[in-house]
């Protein structure tokens, strides 16, 4: 028997993969899940810091209040906008045939490739009122000087895509012969999509409201540069920016770290609570769909309107999403170029994508199990609670949980908190989930007798999955892989709250903005967006290849 | 080809009870028909001989040897699902060295094997084809052949027919037993559908809630069936209550109506209560002076061969019967007519301790 084959039995032993399932979990428990509620504890560990601190300060709580209030404000009013603009959007692309669909296609995802830090450069440039000495193109809009507005603007422009895509997935599902059935029984178009498609959509609603809700909570860098941008945001806070900014003094003030501690806490608990309530109330209220307006609807349903709403959903992703991501272009083209530290840049943009990669490597090799786990396990019942327990770190705002996350290190005796291992710890921490849901879900896509006939057919556990199963999930796992990928190298507020100066590539733009750099910004982010960009289409070429080859 | 023992196997899926206590016996090379109703624990009793499943309590014998917990990858008992799950990224040859490859087995032997499949079920010139490019009946010929390149010595079939249309299935029916057969594979094959067991079983053994209800040939199970429930089952039959009169060479009984039916020889006393069962095919019409019960014909369905007639009997309710077609000048709806049959055809079974209409309850 060969060296391998003796592998290859040991790790198929029942034994072995009880172990195994039984690390996996250990990992995910641990280092995923703990740190990221680990602040929580700090409220019955320092009760008194907080007190004296905090709430026996006016001062400091109607700072946190007020930031934080703002966070959740600007979190439902993006919520709320998305999916009104987004639906149509999502009908259109599922629902119509028309020439450049692929192209409208991509345009969509396109935001998802820039760092947050550059869209929020970008989109500050264009929408806000901007001190002269920024020099901002004068064909741009310019005129926004209500900080919350251009925060509320720029945080549509990277949560849209997410709202699109997660209706449209879910439209996609949805058999249009229900929707043909109610015309034939005499529904007009508009009254048989919003009794009978729309109700269907709830599950593809909650995704797509907590991915929304949750990613606007947590922004955290490109809000920074915004308000860095714009003339007159002087005070001006969202929960997330509040913690980058106190962890940053921290380490000169120790005595914040109760402020910290409260900010992060209030933002977990509000946040977990809010979306199991929005959770709860979307699945179960019935919502008033039955009652019908034939003659309104009739006329709504032909002629000028629908061409309206396609042509409205288009105009408000060219001007409200597109146009503000990519206006940094013409903002490099039209300032007066000012020399700068180029090497610092290409230092922090090669540890960015470092730790990106040893992130997706992580996220790959503990997750993939996590998620066959979730997907394939006979005790339904530990399955079940994992799939809550996964969404956890997506919910969090990142901010908080980056701050609990270096909390948890320090205290903890057995790993050094070195800042690069701290902020990879984090990173994986939020990215994680990403790989386990898309994975998790195309398992369960699978009918598991693949994988049985497989075993009758004498493969052990590990072949079957890597001959049968693994060529059915390949693009899951690289459509996992991209996002975690991505979501790690453009994120901000957890890095900031773990390492305060640490020195990846968003953190790097964030100080330029706020150095009042602004040129060497620009050209920062389009080379981060050009980079990022081209890893997302040599990722979507891979995958594509490989696609056609099955 | 080993033979399989399943003793007193339990399985419950949290308060539902899948098996039993369930016993069976399957003989080396014997190809044998699991028949039950949807739920009756068929796929599951297949299940645990694969190993795909463990049993709650109970164990699995091939050969005499325990294999309860032995892994399904070192049973040689291949599982076909119902859609066959030919792996939808491989080419038919892909699919059908899959198990050789996993094996190891050399280059030669491979190709050798390979090319002897192809052979056997005749698709050597799709051999490059994908799954999903093939009929459904090239698609389980392919199944088949991976089945077997992998050394299989037991097939389990979980209705293996069911997702192929009416006129293949026929076709398949014959195909499908002559290839185990010629080759001595232990089968079992899972279905519902009495007609395709009775076809192709050696033995058949029907299924309900978990436990063996009868288990024998064909023939045994279709004409001497041991509950009423089996007896519907398999072949649809009439059912008339009533209590015993005389016992000899052929059993009496008396309906509410007093009018005597006759059924075979059995062992019941005067005066039990009991019901005999007779098959819709066994039931004969005739002149309503000769029949045993009268009544009126309510309806007549042509069913090409055959006409299936449902005959409302006086203080009974409804009979059918199934005549063949070239009598379909002769009776009409509205008709009175008489039904009778042949004392050794119908069964007879006690009612002293069952429900006839629990018993006869398919789920």
């Amino acid at each position: 028997m060969s060296y391998s084959d003796t592998i290859l039995n040991i790790i198929s032993k029942k034994s072995f993969r009880k172990g195994w399932n039984a690390f996996i979990i250990f990992f995910f428990l641990i280092f995923v899940i703990l740190p990221t509620v680990y602040i929580l504890s700090y409220v019955f560990t320092h009760w008194s810091a907080i007190e004296t601190n905090v709430l026996s300060d006016r001062e400091t709580i109607n700072i946190i209040l007020s930031s934080i209030a703002a966070s959740f404000e600007i979190a439902a009013i993006v919520t709320v906008i998305d999916f009104i603009v987004g639906l149509p959007l999502a009908w259109l692309i599922v629902r119509k045939e028309f020439r450049g669909k692929r192209f409208l296609d991509t345009l969509i995802d396109m935001p998802l490739a820039v760092p947050t830090a550059a869209l929020g450069f970008s989109s500050a440039i264009f929408w806000a009122t901007t001190p002269p000495s920024i020099e901002a193109p004068p064909f741009a809009f310019g005129a926004i000087s209500s900080p919350m507005l251009l925060v509320i603007l720029l945080h549509i422009v990277f949560s849209y895509p997410y709202m699109v895509r997660s209706l449209a997935a879910i439209l996609e599902q949805i058999d249009v012969t229900y929707e043909i059935a109610g015309q034939t029984l005499g529904a007009s178009k508009l009254t048989a999509a919003r009794t009978i498609t729309l109700p269907l959509f709830r599950a593809g609603l909650v995704t797509g409201i907590i991915l929304c809700f949750s990613r606007s909570l947590s922004e955290t860098g490109g809000t920074m540069i915004a308000l860095a941008t714009m003339a007159n945001a002087a005070g001006f806070n969202t929960g997330p920016t509040l913690i980058g900014e106190w962890k940053k003094l921290s380490v000169t003030h120790p005595e914040l770290i109760p402020q910290l501690s409260f900010v992060s806490i209030l933002l977990i608990i509000i946040a977990l609570i809010l979306l199991a309530i929005l959770k709860v109330i979307v699945m179960k209220v019935r919502l008033p769909f039955g009652k019908v307006w034939p003659r309104p609807e009739k006329i709504l349903s032909r002629g000028f309107a629908p061409k309206l709403k396609d042509a409205f959903s288009l105009v408000f992703l060219l001007f409200f999403v597109l146009l503000p991501s990519f206006f940094i272009f013409s903002y490099v083209a039209t300032a007066s170029p000012s020399g700068g530290d180029w090497g610092g840049f290409w230092g922090s943009l090669s540890y960015s994508f470092g730790i990106a990669f040893i992130v997706t490597l992580i996220d790959l090799s503990f997750g993939i199990p996590l998620a066959f786990f979730i997907a394939r396990s006979e005790s339904r019942k530990i399955s079940s609670v994992l799939d809550v327990l996964v969404n956890v770190p997506l919910i969090v705002p990142t901010a908080a949980l980056g701050f609990s996350l270096g909390q948890f290190y320090t205290d903890q005796p057995f790993i050094p908190a070195i800042p690069t291992l701290l902020i990879i710890m984090a990173h994986v921490a939020f990215t994680y989930p990403l790989v386990v849901r898309n994975v998790a879900g195309a398992i369960e896509e699978i009918d598991p007798s693949y994988e049985e006939t497989a075993r009758t057919l004498g493969a052990k556990p590990i072949q079957a999955f890597r001959r049968v199963l693994y060529p059915m999930i390949k693009s899951s796992i690289l459509a996992g892989s991209i996002m975690a990928f991505t979501r790690s190298l453009g994120e901000t507020g957890a890095t900031q709250a773990v390492v305060s100066e640490a020195l990846t590539a968003p953190v790097y733009i964030v100080e330029l903005v706020k150095g009042q750099e602004y040129y060497l910004a620009g050209l920062a982010c389009i080379a981060l967006i050009s980079v990022s960009y081209a890893a997302m289409l040599l990722l979507r070429y891979l995958t594509r290849k490989k696609g056609r080859s099955v | 080809m080993p033979e399989i023992r399943l003793e007193c196997i339990r399985k419950s899926y949290g308060s539902v009870q899948a098996l039993d206590h369930l016993d069976l016996t399957i003989h080396s090379g014997e190809y044998l028909c699991l028949l039950g109703p949807t739920g009756a624990g068929k796929t599951t009793t297949l299940r645990i001989i694969a190993g795909l499943t463990s049993p709650d309590s109970g164990k699995v014998y091939f050969n005499d040897k325990e294999v309860t917990h032995v892994e399904p990858e070192e049973r040689k008992a291949v599982f076909l699902s119902q859609t066959y799950s030919l792996f939808p990224h491989m080419t038919v040859a892909e699919n059908i060295v899959f198990g050789p490859n996993i094996r190891d087995w050399p280059d030669e032997v491979k190709k050798r094997t390979l090319a002897e499949m192809l052979d056997l079920v005749r698709l050597s010139r799709r051999a490059d084809a994908y799954p999903r490019e093939l009929s459904g009946g090239m698609q389980q010929r392919t199944a088949l052949a991976r089945a077997l390149a992998s050394g299989a010595e037991v097939l389990l079939l979980d209705e293996p027919l069911r997702a192929l249309d009416a006129r293949l299935r026929l076709g398949l029916r014959r195909e499908l037993r002559s290839l185990a057969k010629s080759l001595g594979i232990t089968t079992i094959h899972v279905t519902h559908d009495q007609e395709e067991a009775i076809v192709m079983a050696d033995r058949i053994a029907v299924i309900r809630k978990g436990k063996i209800a009868q288990i024998g040939t064909p023939e045994e199970v279709f004409d001497h069936p041991n509950s009423p429930f089996v007896a519907n089952f398999v072949g649809q039959s009439n059912f008339f209550r009533g209590v015993v009169v005389s016992s000899n060479d052929v059993t009496l009984i008396k309906e509410k109506q007093g009018r005597l039916l006759p059924a075979r020889h059995s062992h019941f006393k005067a005066g039990e209560c009991v019901v005999i069962a007779v098959k819709v095919g066994n039931t004969e019409i005739v002149k309503s002076e000769d029949g045993y019960l009268t009544g009126s014909v309510e309806r007549i369905l042509f069913e090409g061969r055959n006409l299936f007639v449902d005959i409302l009997i006086d203080g009974v309710g409804r009979c059918s019967s199934k005549i063949p077609a070239k009598f379909f000048d002769r009776i009409k709806v509205g008709d009175n007519v008489g039904i009778r049959w042949d004392a050794e055809k119908a069964s007879i079974f006690s009612l002293e301790k069952c429900n006839l209409d629990e018993e006869l309850k398919v789920e």
